[in-house]
């Protein structure tokens, strides 16, 4: 075809079939939608498991090279240490097995570790043999069976069944759904809050002689008089440590709006006071936006006084800087960051002391600790090859070996099993293991949400509990009303609960 | 007047001229096949990186998909009912829109001055080099920026709070006070994108002939006559495409503001780059993040269209 224009000063020359724009974009919706659902298929790839669960033996994997691909935590040395103790798994897979095995590690911060293996695992890819991830994740990679069930390798590995030390081992890192029973992570890290304080400061018989003039009370030294008290009680440490005039300040939590930072610095006193939802009923309206919860948060931010500047975006990162730069007298912080909570090259060490979490007055009277649980369990990849397979089963038994235990804790790991946990020494063996061993105890502490929805459900209230400590929102109710409204809504939407948002709160905005 | 015949020139053509006519018309279709065949590679770079993803992203905006919670199922136009009865859209679209306008126009207002000021200065030592340095922040990449400005924004020791406090100052919480953030991520903007618009005015005044200025300075043309007579109708294409170019990518700034604050305080820095980047990669919801995207998209070509239109009205009149 040959349509030339001699009308106008711009000759339009066009050869061959013309496409309307309506052809084009029809068509090009036409290709997107069916690569969409050609991508979706149920076109099952993956080939690992059955026998290969059980792992290698003398003869299976016998002269073969491997090369496994790792996701670990970046930025997070226990996370790391798989990477760092792997050649001896190498020279143990050699010894015993007679293969050779290299690594190749894929590392991301926690809120973008996600986004890595995530389309990697839904394009039923196998570039992450096994995967160290957060505890939340559970949800979101069984329910599509990205990852293996734990519970099918023990079935055929009953010595990879450990006992764990309490049932918040189980519960947080293994079990998906909450209740169920049924494992699909293997634990790797087990980690619970506390509190990091100068004890050179508190020991200081200046500070005694002032404290003791203003409060007329004794200023604590030991972890058996820190242990009992309550955050109450801890408020008049923190109001006699802060000194803006220095540029010193009495403690740092954690605000930021990253990831789950607020979150989990915060739950522990919506948890005294409640909860954050009911699992049974999949509802959030009335029982996270109480009146109780109100004060509670209201609480949680009013300590921003005793921080420094800026407190509304620290995270962990932050709180290990301003602890370790000398500007702050306790940090509430996980306890397994007590590796780097030594002071700049090493100035404080010595001179630290790492107690649980302050208590709290529950609802009922009773006076006890509670806190969020931290800490990341291994998953395995469900579209591993049988070889890939049997080599991140034989890793996993390689690392539940009490040896390297033994090296994993030595290097600043954290133990999770009975055994472990309970070793003559554990609690002497670092300034924060006697603390995490107490909040590793039955119901110290817990978990929130294991569900595939957990990204969504944390960005809602990450965002207003965050505007709301950076004084963006002022009235604590509403910013509770209203994610809980979110979040009911985003339930709803994914048929976690029936039942329906009340016509009160519809439309809430903040 | 006689009539033209135009059969006249149409003589008809000797064998040796026939050869010849059929040897340039094969040298000419081998010519354009071959300048097709080169263009197949960038086509094809084009249509997988460029109009594929496009379309795939129009049509995952009809479906409810989340990665990873089983197949996309049709939707129809419900992901944009949802964006458009969304409070929360329509407050980051509104603050967006505040980002996009206020940036705009500082960096045009500086950039058209200081643009003005250095194409005076033709004789001013060390000019280039000045020039130099002026373009550095713009050929930055934003995440570096974002975050030495966010060393410098720091209340306890950035050089900011530094200087503030040697005045006698308060310090200030730049980027997690609600009232200093939003002016904190504008500033940074304005920094990095004001060279541009001063390049943008410096290539605007470039394309003026120097014949008509000389003819401006020889009819002692008043700087304004000179502006809009002999300066604008020559330089205001140029100066349009910054402004246009500007105006989309303020409109979907993303990089600069995740690294500040990642939206935050609370959601006062979260634009739509930002809201669409968490939607997408945060909570995977593939199907309603390209519907957000689409919308975008959507907008920018409308800001496009109103631009074109607008300098098309001025040119017909």
């Amino acid at each position: 075809m040959k349509d030339i224009n001699k009308t106008g000063t711009n000759e339009t020359i066009a050869k061959g079939p013309r496409l309307s724009r309506r052809g084009v974009l029809t068509g090009g919706l036409g290709l997107g939608a069916a690569g969409l659902l050609a991508s979706c298929g149920d076109d099952d790839s993956s080939s690992g498991g059955g026998d290969a669960l059980k792992g290698s033996d003398e003869t299976n994997m016998k002269g073969k090279s491997v090369a496994m691909g790792f996701a670990v935590i970046a930025g997070w040395p226990p996370s790391q240490l798989a990477i760092e103790l792997f050649p001896d798994f190498a020279t143990y897979a050699k010894e015993k097995f007679g293969y050779d095995v290299t690594v190749t590690k894929t590392e991301a911060p926690f809120a973008e570790l996600y986004q890595k293996i995530a389309p990697s695992l839904a394009s039923k890819a196998q570039d992450f043999n096994l995967m160290v991830v957060d505890s939340q994740w559970l949800g979101a990679l069984s329910e599509p069976g990205w990852i293996v069930k734990a519970d099918d390798v023990y079935k055929v590995n009953p010595d990879l069944d450990i006992e764990v030390y309490s049932s918040l081992v189980k519960n947080t890192y293994q079990v998906y759904p909450d209740g169920s029973g049924v494992r699909w992570g293997f634990p790797q890290m087990p980690d619970t809050q506390g509190i990091f304080m100068r004890l050179d400061m508190l020991e200081d018989p200046a500070e005694q002689a002032a404290f003791e003039a203003k409060y007329g009370k004794k200023l604590p030294t030991t972890y058996e008089e820190f242990a009992p008290m309550t955050m109450v009680e801890y408020e008049e440490i923190f109001e006699f440590f802060t000194r803006p005039d220095e540029e010193f300040y009495g403690t740092a939590l954690q605000y930021a709006k990253e990831y789950d930072f607020f979150s989990c610095a915060y739950h522990p006193y919506a948890y005294a006071t409640g909860d954050i939802w009911n699992p049974e009923t999949g509802e959030v309206i009335g029982v996270l936006n109480t009146d109780e919860h109100a004060k509670a948060l209201e609480y949680f931010v009013g300590l921003q006084k005793y921080q420094p500047p800026g407190a509304e975006a620290f995270g962990i990162g932050q709180m290990i800087d301003l602890f370790n730069n000398e500007q702050v007298f306790s940090a509430m912080q996980w306890l397994a960051v007590g590796l780097f909570m030594q002071g700049n090259e090493g100035a404080l060490e010595g001179k630290v002391i790492a107690c649980p979490h302050p208590r709290f007055t529950f609802a009922d009277g009773s006076v006890d600790v509670i806190g969020a649980m931290g800490g990341q369990p291994w998953v395995i990849n469900s579209y591993n090859d049988d070889d890939h397979m049997r080599v991140s089963i034989d890793f996993l038994k390689w690392w539940y070996t009490d040896e390297t235990q033994a090296k994993f804790i030595a290097k600043g790991g954290l133990p999770w099993s009975k055994k472990g946990v309970e070793a003559a020494g554990f609690e002497e063996s670092s300034v924060y293991a006697r603390a995490f061993k107490e909040m590793l105890g039955e119901g110290k502490s817990r978990d929130f949400w294991h569900l595939p929805e957990y990204a969504e459900l944390l960005a809602i209230q990450q965002e207003a509990y965050n505007g709301f400590a950076a004084g963006q929102y002022t009235d604590a109710k509403k910013v509770l009303d209203f994610i809980a409204v979110k979040q009911q809504e985003l339930l709803l939407s994914k048929g976690r609960t029936k039942v329906a948002i009340p016509d009160d709160l519809k439309g809430i905005t903040l | 007047m006689d009539t033209l015949n135009l059969a006249e020139f149409e003589a008809e053509p000797s064998p040796k001229g026939r050869a010849s006519a059929r040897a340039g018309t094969r040298d000419s279709t081998k010519s354009r096949l071959l300048g097709r065949a080169l263009l197949v590679p960038v086509l094809v770079f084009f249509a997988i990186l460029n109009v594929i993803p496009t379309f795939w992203m129009i049509g995952l905006g009809f479906y409810d998909y989340t990665l990873g919670r089983g197949d996309p199922k049709f939707v129809g136009l419900d992901n944009f009912v949802i964006i458009y009865e969304s409070a929360e859209q329509w407050a980051t679209f509104t603050r967006t829109l505040f980002f996009m306008v206020v940036a705009v126009a500082f960096e045009v207002g500086l950039g058209v001055v200081l643009g003005f000021l250095f194409w005076g200065s033709a004789k001013m030592p060390g000019r280039r080099l000045a020039l130099t340095l002026l373009f550095t922040p713009m050929v930055v990449a934003p995440v570096a920026s974002g975050l030495f400005w966010k060393l410098m924004y720091e209340p306890t020791f950035g050089v900011i709070n530094y200087v503030v406090d040697l005045f006698g100052g308060q310090k200030i919480d730049f980027l997690t006070d609600v009232d200093w953030v939003t002016p904190a991520v504008l500033a940074v903007d304005i920094w990095m994108w004001t060279p541009f618009m001063i390049l943008m005015t410096l290539a605007a005044l470039g394309s003026v002939p120097t014949a008509e200025l000389e003819a401006a300075d020889v009819d002692r043309l008043s700087f304004y006559q000179r502006v809009r007579h002999v300066i604008w109708p020559h330089g205001k294409f140029i100066l349009m495409l910054g402004i246009l170019l500007r105006t989309i990518d303020a409109f979907k700034t993303t990089d600069l503001v995740l690294t500040m604050t990642g939206g935050g305080p609370g959601n006062k820095t979260e634009f739509l780059g930002v809201a669409l980047y968490r939607q997408a990669f945060n909570s995977f919801d593939l199907g309603r993040s390209s519907a957000v995207a689409l919308v975008l998209l959507i907008i920018a070509i409308a800001l496009t269209s109103i631009y074109l239109y607008v300098l098309n009205l001025s040119r017909s009149r």
